[in-house]
């Protein structure tokens, strides 16, 4: 499992996240939900081990990270065991889709990468797309290309930021089915997302931050029950906002 | 007398200084690009004690005329040094400061401004550092550097002209004693240009074509 115990992170003396607990199985999802600013990519990229926590524990299968630490972050183990799809993709401008994704492969010695790249772009259906450059396919595209690049590595948990933000409902849709369908494989997924339909239908477990604390977690149903007036009053206005 | 007269009649003293104009345009452009990309790479790192002090140099560098500049070197400063030095080594160190702060700003600011981002992508990735310098890094930043670089280093190439001024017998010079010998200015100062649109056209265009073939538009709409 994928877990943050009592995760702090600060600047200087702001302090983001306020010793959050957070746990993602494999072959779940687990949908982080909060209004902006309230820490929701930054508790995402502490657990990636992108921006290391200031203090607590990341625990990934059976390998726990504490920090504050002396020694360097065991990143050969984290990576790409867990990985990340970012909210602006950061596919790599010189190279096509396909080589974005086999790049990664080859460099962590993997035999025939293409072979496994091409399953992968296929079962997306970006072939006809996979030797164009990031910026020749539209948004929709690139983000299947980065899901794509991220899957090729075969994570066991994958970390989504905010990715379906900018997308038309049909690529949302498209998007979210393989999500499903990668959390049928076995796949721990962690989403920072502001879908809350999506959320309510397809996460198992839904965690409500709001200025930087975890304010409720749970099952989907706390959508429609609420314990914490917070999470009422952020429902309510983005329900309202529709 | 002809332009086929002239280069006929003063064809050894032309090679001459067009190969003295060569020899200073070479080692300016090695030493400026490789202490320049080695200043460039350090002050993006250590940007306090490299960085800043390299940054500091290049705005008083780029505030002085070159040839203000050239003199201070040749007189002002072997008078205070008390030491006398070839004009050739003379303009060769100016030319070269000048082009290792000019190298070192392009470097430190496309290493300073590169997108940290696609560099977290190839960590999360579990790319090896090696593989995320040489196929990742290095091309995007290589495709930023190289057009900008060649166009310092046609700049530094005409800039070699000053350096007739402290007696470099350089192709610039030999053109003025040529001329000063026979008085066919029209003739001598347009084999000249002829000269430097020869070696500067041919390599402004090399510029444009990396530019093209290289850096194109990666904006995403």
């Amino acid at each position: 499992m994928l877990k943050g115990e009592k995760i702090r992170k600060s600047f200087g003396d702001i302090e983001i996240l306020h010793g959050i607990d957070i746990q993602v199985e494999p072959g779940t999802i687990t949908t982080i939900i909060g209004p902006s600013g309230s820490g929701k990519s930054m508790l995402l990229r502490s657990l990636a081990l992108l921006d290391p926590p200031t203090s607590g524990t990341v625990f990934i299968d059976e390998q726990a990270i504490t920090f504050p630490r002396n020694t360097p972050i065991p990143t050969q183990f984290a990576w790409p065991r867990i990985t990340v799809v970012f909210q602006q993709l950061f596919l790599w401008p010189h190279l096509t889709i396909r080589q974005n994704a086999v790049l990664p492969l080859r460099s962590r010695g993997i035999l025939s990468p293409e072979d496994r790249v091409d399953q992968i772009i296929k079962e997306f259906g970006i072939s006809s797309l996979a030797d164009r450059f990031p910026n020749e396919v539209s948004l929709g595209q690139r983000q299947l290309g980065a899901i794509a690049r991220a899957l090729a590595l075969q994570p066991r948990y994958l970390l989504l930021d905010e990715i379906t933000s900018a997308l038309d409902i049909e690529y949302v849709a498209m998007i979210l089915d393989r999500l499903k369908s990668l959390r049928n494989r076995g796949v721990g997924l962690l989403l920072v997302s502001h879908l809350i339909d999506f959320a309510r239908h397809s996460a198992d477990q839904i965690v409500f931050l709001d200025n930087g604390t975890l304010v409720e977690q749970g099952p989907p149903t706390i959508l429609d029950n609420p314990k914490s007036s917070r999470l009422e009053r952020f429902l309510g206005l983005v329900l309202g906002a529709r | 007398m002809n332009f086929l007269q002239i280069i006929q009649q003063y064809s050894q003293p032309m090679l001459g200084g067009l190969l003295v104009t060569l020899k200073l345009c070479a080692v300016v452009w090695i030493s400026g690009i490789v202490i320049g990309s080695t200043l460039g790479t350090l002050g993006a790192s250590f940007r306090r004690s490299v960085g800043g002090p390299s940054k500091v140099i290049s705005v008083i560098l780029a505030g002085m005329p070159v040839l203000v500049f050239l003199f201070w070197m040749h007189y002002p400063l072997q008078a205070f040094l008390k030491v006398v030095v070839d004009p050739f080594l003379t303009a060769a160190l100016t030319l070269s400061i000048i082009n290792i702060f000019l190298v070192a700003d392009q470097v430190r600011n496309a290493i300073t401004d590169f997108p940290r981002q696609y560099l977290d992508a190839a960590r999360v990735c579990g790319m090896k550092a090696n593989d995320t310098l040489f196929h990742i890094q290095l091309p995007l930043l290589l495709r930023q550097l190289i057009p900008g670089l060649l166009l310092i280093q046609i700049t530094v190439f005409q800039m070699t002209i000053f350096a007739s001024m402290i007696s470099v017998d350089e192709i610039f010079r030999v053109a003025q004693r040529v001329n000063s010998l026979i008085y066919r200015p029209v003739e001598i100062y347009t084999l000249l240009a002829f000269f430097f649109i020869a070696v500067c056209v041919p390599l402004n265009l090399f510029a444009h074509w990396l530019r093209v073939r290289f850096t194109r538009d990666h904006s995403e709409r």
